[in-house]
């Protein structure tokens, strides 16, 4: 009786095949474009503070090189470091100024020390300040930094917002 | 004589175009993307202005009769709108809509006022302890220009010699209120 073989399909071992990438060309034409929709040109990079609820305004103005404060519910920071505790919406007592309620001194501090040792930059130069601040904050409660602010030579307040109506 | 011989032009053939160099490309640009991205858009409240309206607020800095005009901000009485000249002063109150700000109304008020005054870009505001930062906001965004593109107010352009259009309502807004309480007559502007 003749002796029966195993069926072996007839695959080589060495084949190549090409895979087929229109679809995933498609995928990241669409990804391309929308993220160079989203792309920063702003020769500033703003970084959002944690906890921060920015409000929104249909100004369209690029933020410009700046001293950059940010004001949430917890904390008073210049750039990274938090320099005032807020509480309750308002600075603690510690902080103020004992007969000009406000004034923020470590503000006043460092803003005087940022104008003593840059006096060559154009922005502290032209006493300008970038602000985030909380859009729940009370007016009192920015006036003391926008007070505070122009006593240390930085008048000129620029609002961060964000895009919107 | 021997017949040149016909080339056999399949016309109706597909080919495959290679995309696998687009690919790498793509592969490449998109990480680079994905980190100088900005999802969330900040923008700040300045205001870059033509150079008419710049001269014309140096020119009101400089006017003699002194035009002024006010807004004070209460959360429990609304708007108040104070225009004075020459010592003289006329209110406008917009009260309270439902217990809020309103700000269509303000910024219907302020059209009028500044159709009336198109040499004023100046606006002193003056809001209340209380009023939210969002508020404020707001406020200059409904002083800042006409939300209608069709609403321009007159403007002297003294380069040219004569009159041209702006969408500039009330653009330069001071904190006058920021320095009470103080003996210092330091304001902030935006």
């Amino acid at each position: 009786m003749a002796r029966r073989h195993r069926f072996e399909p007839n695959i080589k071992k060495n084949s190549t095949f090409a895979l087929n990438i229109t679809s995933m060309t498609d995928m990241f034409t669409i990804l391309l474009v929308f993220l160079l929709q989203t792309y920063s040109t702003s020769d500033v990079q703003i970084i959002p503070e944690k906890g921060l609820r920015l409000p929104t305004s249909a100004s369209l103005s690029s933020p410009t090189e700046a001293t950059k404060i940010s004001l949430s519910t917890s904390a008073l920071k210049l750039g990274q470091t938090q320099i005032a505790v807020v509480k309750n919406a308002d600075f603690l007592a510690q902080d103020l100024e004992e007969h000009d309620s406000n004034f923020i001194k470590p503000l006043f501090d460092e803003l005087d020390k940022i104008a003593k040792n840059n006096p060559e930059k154009d922005h502290v130069k032209e006493g300008r300040i970038i602000l985030q601040a909380d859009k729940e904050l009370p007016y009192a409660t920015l006036r003391k930094v926008m007070y505070t602010a122009s006593m240390a030579g930085f008048p000129q307040l620029k609002l961060i917002t964000l895009v919107g109506e | 004589m021997r017949r040149a011989k016909k080339i056999k032009i399949n016309h109706n053939s597909e080919f495959d175009l290679d995309l696998a160099p687009l690919l790498a490309v793509m592969v490449k640009l998109v990480p680079v993307l994905l980190i100088s991205s900005a999802f969330v858009q900040m923008m700040v409240i300045e205001t870059e202005l033509p150079q008419v309206v710049s001269e014309a607020i140096q020119k009101q800095e400089n006017d003699p009769i002194q035009k002024n005009i006010t807004l004070d901000v209460d959360p429990t009485q609304g708007f108040t709108i104070d225009i004075s000249q020459n010592n003289q002063s006329t209110n406008e109150n917009i009260p309270l809509k439902n217990g809020l700000l309103d700000f269509e109304e303000l910024h219907k008020h302020m059209v009028a006022i500044k159709k009336l005054h198109p040499e004023i870009f100046k606006l002193d505001l003056n809001p209340d302890a209380k009023i939210a930062y969002k508020d404020i906001v707001k406020i200059t965004d409904e002083l800042r220009q006409a939300h209608d593109p069709n609403i321009k107010f007159p403007v002297f352009d003294s380069k040219k010699g004569k009159v041209t259009e702006t969408p500039f309502m009330f653009p330069q807004i001071i904190f006058a209120n920021m320095m009470e309480g103080t003996h210092n007559g330091k304001t902030t502007s935006l």
